[in-house]
């Protein structure tokens, strides 16, 4: 039997943890990222001018900045001053920060695509801006973005080999293990970035159903 | 005592004065239009009416309450005014049902199952019961508009606004949009619209409000209005309205 098989068998378990690692990263991830990226966006909406150029700041920031920074500043940067974080934590919190930033740009994007009659209707009859926001803009902008919303899922689940270097026994984390023990760092990274492309096919399959299943009849969402 | 009564009401965008000084009353059953030439301030008077534009200056007493004074409940008079939009605004992620109950359940705090009886009742009267379950962009314009008329209606207002509700519609859509709001009219439920449309004007009031460079100029009945009437704007305004249909 080859010996990078033979490997893959021994080293099976630590693989299906690195494996399980990431995919729970890319789920929380996503989740927190998501509803993150409602609340900035429901800051980016707001009357007070200071509240929207802080959001607008923050979303600058985390879009401006690499991942890879935000994740040495929290991992390495913040034992300095005494605060010390799980790899896993840090991997949460930096992920979260600039997934919500992302995911506030592309709901953005999606109102400036809205009809604006409608919060007008809205407001006509009665209802608060939160209302307004929760019953109307929200389920609106969250159709529109889906396509957006499922490439940052994607990107969200590469993003998890980052956390590697932060000490976070992902998938790739395994995958680089097999490759320096014996050597065979070519069929070792052939295979992650086939397992990758498995998951990826999952997600945007996940989200080609989703987007059939809440679109508007006559409408494109 | 008047169902509305608006008293020296003005409006200014940026020192730009839009409304100056408006005087009107609206009482209960009553039915008036207000016509105009485009910018006069018609729409701008509407939507002065519901607090969406904060007035300059001036009063309004709705219900006997002047709700232009500070600590009103602008959501409380708000959802006791229906307001109909040009361009329907339907909310296009709901059902034509859901577009009716949705202020039933999160505003008049309705039952979902109270909220549907409610909505069911209201689109039977207008003939939109067989579209319940369509969503905004599988109706025709004039289906549109009588989708918004029945979730304005469905909230049992005390008045019903209507911001040119046939002006968005090919003649033939404009007419059945005629003939439903013509039905409210004979139902004496109680109306401010504001159109272009001498057609609809006629049809569903008591009296027209003209208005020019932001001013109520004269309120009469159609007949004197539209045919015979001294004031050279309001001549020139219906001979060319009325000459174009």
């Amino acid at each position: 039997m080859d010996a990078f098989i033979q490997d893959l068998i021994a080293y099976w378990p630590q693989i299906l943890a690195g494996l399980k690692n990431t995919v729970l990263l890319m789920v929380i991830m996503s989740v927190t990222g998501l509803i993150g990226g409602v609340g900035v966006f429901y800051l980016t909406l707001s009357n007070h001018k200071a509240a929207r150029r802080w959001t607008n700041g923050f979303i600058s920031f985390f879009i401006g900045t690499p991942l890879i920074v935000h994740l040495f500043l929290m991992y390495y940067g913040l034992p300095e001053l005494g605060i010390r974080l799980s790899a896993f934590t840090v991997a949460v919190i930096g992920f979260t920060l600039n997934v919500s930033a992302y995911n506030a740009r592309y709901l953005a994007t999606a109102y400036n695509g809205l009809d604006k009659t409608e919060l007008e209707a809205a407001r006509a009859q009665g209802f608060t801006e939160r209302e307004t926001f929760r019953l109307i803009i929200v389920p609106q902008v969250m159709r529109m973005s889906v396509p957006s919303l499922t490439n940052q899922a994607i990107q969200n689940l590469k993003d998890t080999s980052v956390a590697f270097l932060i000490q976070y026994h992902d998938f790739f984390a395994q995958m680089q293990e097999i490759a320096s023990a014996n050597f065979q760092f070519f069929k070792a990274y052939v295979t992650a970035g086939l397992v990758y492309l498995a998951l990826i096919s999952i997600i945007v399959l996940a989200a080609r159903r989703l987007e059939k299943r809440i679109a508007l009849p006559g409408l494109a969402t | 005592m008047a169902l509305i009564e608006v008293k020296d009401l003005a409006k200014a965008f940026d020192g730009k004065a839009v409304l100056k000084g408006i005087n009107l009353e609206l009482s209960e059953g009553q039915a008036k239009v207000v016509m105009g030439t485009s910018g006069c301030g018609k729409s701008t008077l509407l939507r002065c009416l519901n607090l969406l534009l904060q007035p300059t200056s001036g009063r309004i007493i709705f219900k006997g309450e002047d709700i232009t004074r500070p600590g009103v409940d602008i959501r409380k008079v708000r959802a006791d005014i229906g307001f109909v939009f040009q361009h329907f605004a339907l909310y296009r992620h709901l059902t034509v049902e859901e577009n009716v109950t949705l202020g039933l359940r999160k505003l008049k705090k309705m039952k979902a199952k109270e909220a549907v009886q409610k909505a069911s009742h209201e689109l039977e009267r207008l003939g939109m019961i067989e579209h319940r379950g369509k969503y905004p962009a599988q109706l025709s314009g004039g289906q549109k508009q009588r989708a918004a008329i029945v979730r304005a209606l469905a909230m049992d207002p005390a008045v019903l606004f209507l911001d040119e509700p046939t002006s968005a519609l090919d003649p033939e859509m404009s007419r059945e949009v005629v003939t439903v709001i013509n039905k409210l009219f004979l139902e004496n439920v109680t109306m401010l619209c504001v159109t272009h449309d001498p057609f609809l004007a006629k049809y569903i009031s008591d009296s027209i409000i003209f208005m020019d460079e932001g001013m109520v100029v004269a309120e009469d009945i159609a007949e004197r209005l539209f045919y015979d009437h001294a004031d050279a704007r309001i001549k020139h305004f219906f001979m060319s309205v009325i000459d174009h249909r």
